[in-house]
């Protein structure tokens, strides 16, 4: 017999399942609007349900736990998904602010999208990984999310790096560039905190953190 | 026996022995942060022939309120019946096995068990005053059995004990009315008042709050936590979440075994054997 909590569980996940479709398809169209130079309306629209979705998780989250005081893996999973929830809030938010990109900056055509490129490719994965990781409850693919953030962080940093040795630069796209660059390594952060919310429910502890060499 | 008893059985086995090496390992703790007020060393308990609690080894700290949970008929009353050898008065009943009090044996052949009672005192389920007697003699009864008379010591240790029961305030303008003629909650208070006046080492409270409405429940649950600044308080609950909220240890019992036994907040967030997670997220049946 179903106990009467696993249908506000089940709302609750059915809530996360729908956060991350949207919020992945938030961020797969803002990366191809820059790429192709043109706003795309309903990233806004897009990100705003997005931050909506996140209060009805927060909101039902908060009435699970007064109404039936959850405990051990039922407390874990509540955790995780008020986390996991703000993670997919996020990732809608930073594709948000990379249309800002666009509307400040105009059109970006003519620079050269390659590093952009590259990184976004990693960060989708990413986000289509904590995506599944939290629909499955898989530790492995939830592993392997971590594996790929030092991808998008370097990408990053090398980018400013080889932009301060620079004596000639294009300021609209180093400064365009740099900030949608710093907006997917945000956004990979976020899938790794994802992704070790996955372990945590699944395990009842979160990883440690590693240290980057 | 149905399929998930014979689970359980298995379970308990692994989880028994998992108990063990986390008692183990409590006692580790222990040797360096002081040695536990009760332990009980493999205690069984029969109800005749009928083996009620197969092999119990459970340390209780000092000044730490200990819950005991478990589903109905798991041996968590029977358990602590025999922490202050109640359960032998059962007829039919017995206990092998060594619960040690400060490290002495409490089944010892020349051990009073009367003595021990006064050493660790019970509070039961429901509130039960003596129905003869005013709020004060309720309180000095036991007293006066040992030879305590009337006179300013037992004035003091009255009013000492009922303000150890947070009930001072309530009753003190009405010392000689009815012990019984006060609220449930009152009298439960009034209960554990009784039991502070023996000056026990050890308070035992089987259900305290069961008859309880929730504004008596939370006073003697604020009381339980007070109380362990002297006492050693070990509580026997249906109410998980009264476990959660009041206990320092956990121990989880299920079909005459431990199954688990821990810090509360870490049995309750991320317990370590299967059963007590189905128990306590009410998956079991």
């Amino acid at each position: 017999m179903a106990r009467l909590m696993d249908l506000g569980m089940d709302r609750l996940r059915n809530l996360l399942l729908e956060m991350g479709q949207l919020s992945q398809q938030t961020v797969v169209t803002a990366i191809e609007a820059y790429h192709v130079g043109k706003n795309h309306q309903d990233v806004n629209r897009w990100s705003n349900k997005l931050k909506q979705l996140d209060d009805q998780v927060s909101e039902l989250s908060i009435e699970l736990i007064a109404r039936f005081q959850p405990v051990a893996s039922d407390l874990r999973y509540i955790k995780a998904c008020m986390e996991i929830s703000y993670g997919f809030y996020r990732y809608g938010r930073y594709a948000h602010d990379i249309m800002e990109v666009l509307d400040t900056f105009g059109d970006l055509t003519k620079c050269d999208h390659a590093v952009v490129e590259s990184a976004s490719g990693t960060t989708k994965q990413m986000i289509e990984l904590s995506v599944e990781a939290f629909a499955k409850k898989d530790v492995e693919l939830a592993k392997k999310i971590t594996g790929m953030d030092d991808y998008v962080d370097d990408a990053y940093r090398d980018y400013i790096s080889k932009l301060m040795k620079s004596k000639h630069v294009d300021l609209r796209c180093a400064l365009s560039q740099t900030l949608i660059l710093r907006y997917l390594e945000r956004i990979a952060d976020h899938a790794v905190y994802i992704g070790r919310s996955v372990i945590f429910i699944v395990k009842g502890e979160e990883p440690a953190f590693e240290e980057r060499s | 026996m149905n399929v998930e008893k014979e689970e359980a059985t298995s379970m308990t086995e692994q989880g028994g022995e998992q108990a063990r090496t986390e008692e183990f390992m409590t006692n580790m703790a222990e040797s360096m942060d002081g040695a536990p007020k009760l332990r009980t060393v493999d205690l069984v308990a029969f109800f005749g022939k009928n083996e009620a609690l197969h092999g119990i080894n459970l340390a209780i700290r000092p000044n730490k309120v200990t819950a005991i949970i478990g589903p109905s008929g798991c041996g968590k009353s029977t358990f602590i019946r025999c922490l202050n050898r109640m359960h032998e008065l059962t007829p039919g009943a017995k206990a092998t096995g060594q619960v040690l009090l400060d490290g002495e044996n409490i089944y010892a052949p020349k051990t009073d068990p009367v003595l021990i009672r006064r050493r660790i005192g019970m509070v039961f389920q429901k509130p039960n005053p003596f129905p003869t007697m005013d709020i004060y003699d309720n309180v000095a009864a036991g007293l006066k059995l040992t030879g305590m008379k009337k006179g300013k010591n037992l004035d003091d240790v009255v009013k000492n004990s009922l303000q150890q029961a947070s009930l001072w305030d309530e009753v003190k303008d009405d010392l000689h009315k009815p012990g019984t003629s006060i609220s449930g909650g009152q009298q439960q208070r009034l209960c554990i008042a009784r039991t502070i006046a023996m000056r026990p080492e050890v308070i035992l409270m089987d259900e305290p709050c069961s008859a309880l409405d929730p504004i008596a429940t939370s006073k003697v649950e604020e009381l339980m936590v007070q109380l362990k600044g002297t006492y050693t308080v070990v509580v026997v609950t249906h109410n998980m979440q009264q476990a959660a909220r009041v206990a320092d240890y956990t121990a989880f019992f299920y079909l005459g075994k431990l199954i688990e036994t821990g810090p509360t907040a870490s049995l309750f967030e991320n317990p370590k054997e299967e059963l007590t997670e189905r128990y306590l997220t009410g998956r079991f049946g």
